[in-house]
């Protein structure tokens, strides 16, 4: 059960020694945690360290460090996603289960495990491979005093999953990944690093969720993909949090080497407050990054993305569509910046983001930015923001579709396009079923 | 030469960095505090209100912070700079009665012949104060107002008193802060409803001296159903320090009336300028700025219209072009506070040599606004690899039914379009040249003849050694 309630300081620097205590990790981690913690404990609250990115988020009084750690398991009744994904064991190369912040249950198959691919949560890989862990857990690609929230998940990640794919390893059929936290008014740092070797190729899909209302629960994470020479990757992140969730400076971020290819696509459709930066980083010649993202705010969501496209090399590609709706007084936010460093000639980069508003007393705003260094290149943006078109709407009903049907059928053609772009359609009919009770 | 000459822009590389010999009637000391704001006020005798106005401005002025946004603004040193010069005694209405080292400068610029050809009035701002005014004399007979803003608060306080500060507050920000402490000239024009000024007004702005601050004050109001076009240009000394541009633009675009505001700003490239300029339109009124943005060392300045009543329009065509050493952040805000107000934005810059050239926008939909439509389009061409564009557009949508779209490309001039021009036996600068004009077409077109090409020609000059 919960070990307490958000309001006083619940997490301190004892919390933090006997989480490495309890975990029985080495030095080093015990280490890095000590040093996270005291980044968290110097650092303001992110709206006045990056005042731009956070001034249309209103975290109101929240307190990063009045919520406790999950501490034993809660309510153990699954969403329906969970299995509904990768259902049949032989549709996955492997899973591994998080409940309440632990691993509860992993499974890789002999195919996958006989070329060398190594799937656990972190925790587990800190004992079994040290090495990777090491050099890679937020050193390269994410790091501890970025803002305060990172500084917080570097002290306290707990859960989350670690794959590493051997050079030249192929694992064709997906990977999955679910988080399940069934406890209210805690929170949670699940940490995901995922090292995809020299021409290796691997799909992973994260699949996060919590229990419904109730007491505000808090979630920051993070997700390192490092992606070696002429890797292909393939990484989804469908979140349906329970409304009392609040999803708060989670961070999804690429390496790409040289010729690497990533497509990613993130799922918001739960939580109270959920703001999640996605980056990709081109640090390879030919390096290649599709960027896909569905958010459907309803009620009183918030709902923020931030994404960046950083184009640090020559001949890198970036395709990046956000797609997002808003219904009741919900709120989105779209950011994005396409970076071209001094150097990165020949680079193409794209992005786009639409908005639909569906009620009156919805919000959305959409900063599309550039930052552009280099000249031989192509770079474009678009942003649009619309309404449902009453004459589409008159067109279906005039063919005898209900008011209703005819609204869904218009929502669901504005995702299509993201959809359509989903290589599996057990993930696709899902989205699609969620878009439609989300719209009731 | 001269004659052609109305934006103060030749072929030749900035030849309007000359400079006079300092010459003044007065020059206050250096630095900013209570006491220089009561001497700008005693010396041209405002009444109380005006002198508790500036004062309370300057107390928001110290206490604000500096922007931490956009261009680096931490070189300015506030007290090292004039705030108030006055370069002579009284105001010409003839260019005869202008002091003659003043007329020469003018002369050379061009802003005389300008006159007599195709303008309804010419104002001219020398350093603090306006040197000259006049407006042709079938304008005034129609009850139209052209004057410098000092001269308005003398003759017709109760308008002035009325609108100054409605539209930028000096709480605004902290360059609307300052200007409104220490204002001094800029123009002043009122169009009574109904009448339609069909030639441009226009002002012209120089800054002489070293280290020498700007800071005018312009107001524009157009009565229901009139319409005014008004032309600014500007040019200033090449000095080795600083120099500091702070205009406060306010203007009231009442029931039906449309305003047109051009302004072809090419100062020296040792200008900090900082603008605050924006518009009220009210019921079916039509606010358009075109802005045209060549020199300073760093600009900072976003076009705004405020569509407070149905029916409002507003476009705002930039144009910007960033060499060696400059930082141009211009950019437009357009608010949808109405239902059925319509905007179109479109920038156009050009990065070259170094330079920093872009775009930052909001695009803001109010709830209620129904049936609010907004596009933008922003275009960047990078010349060079040293050089750099950014695009920062933000549109917040608070209403459902509106229709907002945002496209932006950047992007070198292809191989290919040199390439199909050179093919035609046209000369790879000369190709350049044309595929330049081209993509600023758009902006130039908007622009009355003489300035159009004038600015062509700015740009020509700009662009020369630009193939290699």
């Amino acid at each position: 059960m919960a070990s307490g309630s958000p309001g006083a300081a619940c997490v301190t620097r004892e919390t933090v020694q006997a989480l490495s205590t309890r975990m029985r990790e080495p030095d080093w981690v015990r280490a890095r945690r000590a040093a996270a913690w005291d980044a968290f404990e110097q650092l303001p609250m992110p709206l006045v360290t990056h005042p731009e990115k956070w001034r249309r988020t209103e975290l109101g009084d929240l307190d990063p460090g009045a919520f406790c750690l999950p501490n034993g398991t809660g309510d153990t009744a699954q969403p329906r996603f969970i299995g509904t994904i990768a259902r049949e064991a032989g549709e996955r190369a492997g899973l591994v289960t998080h409940l309440d912040g632990s691993l509860a249950a992993r499974e890789l198959t002999a195919a996958a495990a006989r070329q060398g691919v190594l799937l656990s949560d972190i925790a587990t890989a800190v004992r079994e491979h040290p090495d990777l862990v090491r050099d890679h857990l937020m050193t390269t690609v994410a790091m501890p005093d970025e803002h305060r929230f990172r500084a917080l998940h570097a002290a306290l990640w707990t859960g989350g999953t670690f794959l590493y794919v051997p050079k030249g390893a192929e694992v064709v059929l997906p990977i999955v990944s679910q988080t399940w936290l069934g406890v209210q008014g805690c929170a949670l740092f699940p940490h995901t690093l995922l090292i995809a070797e020299e021409g290796s190729s691997v799909t992973l899909v994260e699949l996060f969720a919590s229990t419904g209302d109730g007491g505000r629960t808090l979630s920051s994470g993070a997700v390192e993909l490092i992606l070696r020479a002429g890797a292909r990757v393939q990484y989804a992140a469908v979140q349906e949090w329970g409304l009392s969730m609040w999803e708060v400076g989670s961070l999804i971020r690429a390496h790409l080497a040289r010729d690497a290819s990533l497509r990613s696509l993130v799922v918001a459709l739960g939580g109270g407050l959920v703001k999640v930066d996605v980056e990709s980083q081109l640090r390879g010649p030919g390096a290649s990054s599709e960027m896909l993202g569905v958010y459907f705010g309803t009620g009183g969501q918030q709902v923020n993305f931030h994404t960046l496209q950083e184009h640090r090399a020559p001949s890198t590609s970036s395709d990046l569509l956000y797609r997002g709706a808003v219904k009741d007084t919900a709120r989105a936010v779209f950011s994005g910046l396409i970076r071209v460093d001094p150097g990165a000639q020949k680079t193409n980069a794209f992005q786009a983001n639409r908005n639909l508003i569906l009620s009156r007393g919805a919000r959305s705003d959409s900063i599309p930015m550039l930052e552009i260094m280099a000249d031989d290149l192509r770079c474009t943006h678009g942003s649009a923001t619309s309404h449902l078109d009453d004459e589409q709407v008159f067109y279906l009903m005039s063919r005898g579709i209900s008011r209703k049907r005819a609204a869904f059928m218009i929502v669901e053609g504005f995702f299509a396009d993201i959809f359509d772009r989903i290589p599996r359609e057990r993930v696709r009919s899902y989205l699609r079923a969620r878009v439609a009770e989300k719209l009731i | 030469m001269a004659a052609n000459n109305p934006l103060g822009i030749d072929l030749d590389h900035y030849e309007w960095g000359f400079r006079d010999p300092e010459k003044y009637v007065f020059k206050a000391r250096k630095g900013l505090d209570r006491e220089i704001v009561e001497m700008i006020s005693s010396m041209k005798g405002e009444p109380e209100w005006m002198r508790a106005f500036r004062l309370h401005s300057l107390e928001h002025f110290l206490r604000r912070p500096l922007p931490t946004w956009g261009a680096d603004l931490t070189q300015i040193d506030f007290n090292d700079i004039y705030y108030y010069l006055k370069p002579t005694d009284g105001k010409g209405h003839t260019w005869e009665d202008v002091p003659e080292g003043i007329k020469r400068t003018f002369d050379r610029l061009g802003i005389p012949e300008a006159e007599k050809k195709y303008l309804a009035g010419v104002g001219a701002q020398y350093e603090s104060e306006s040197v000259y005014h006049n407006l042709k004399e079938e304008w005034e007979k129609l009850g139209v107002i052209f004057l410098d803003t000092d001269s308005a608060l003398r003759e017709h306080p109760d308008i002035v008193r009325e609108y100054l500060g409605t539209v930028v507050p000096p709480e605004d920000n902290k360059m609307a802060a300052l200007n409104s402490a220490v204002w001094s000239g800029g123009s002043f024009i009122y169009v009574p409803a109904g009448v339609s000024v069909d030639i441009p007004l226009q002002a012209y702005f120089r800054i002489n001296a070293e280290r020498a601050g700007q800071f005018e004050r312009t107001m524009i109001i157009c009565e229901p159903g009139s319409y005014v076009h008004y032309i600014e240009g500007c040019t200033a000394p090449v000095y080795t320090t600083d120099l500091l541009h702070s205009a406060v633009v306010e203007i009231i675009v009442k029931e039906g009336a449309r305003c047109r505001y051009t302004t072809i700003q090419n100062w020296s490239t040792n200008t900090y300028n900082l603008v605050t300029k924006r518009a009220v339109a009210y019921r079916d009124a039509t606010m358009e700025w075109v802005d045209g943005n060549i020199g300073s060392k760093i600009t900072m300045k976003y076009p705004s219209v405020y569509m407070v009543e149905p029916g409002a329009k507003a476009e705002v065509l930039s144009l910007v072009f960033a060499g060696k050493g400059q930082s141009q952040d211009p950019g437009a805000k357009v608010i949808h506070a109405a239902p059925h107000t319509q905007s179109t934005v479109v920038s156009k810059s050009i990065a070259k040599d170094g330079g920093r050239a872009g775009y930052r926008g909001l695009v803001k939909v109010y709830p209620g606004a129904v049936g609010s439509k907004c596009a933008v389009r922003c275009d960047a061409l990078i010349l060079d690899d040293r050089s750099r564009s950014d695009t920062y557009p933000s549109m917040e949508v608070d209403e459902m039914d509106a229709s907002i779209t945002h496209e932006a490309t950047v992007s070198k001039v292809s191989d290919e379009q040199l390439f199909y021009l050179m093919s035609r036996g046209i000369r790879a600068d000369e190709a350049m040249n044309m595929i330049v004009r081209g993509f600023i077409e758009p902006v130039v077109k908007e622009l009355p003849l003489e300035y159009a090409v004038e600015l062509n020609r700015l740009i020509a000059m700009e662009m020369e050694g630009s193939v290699g």
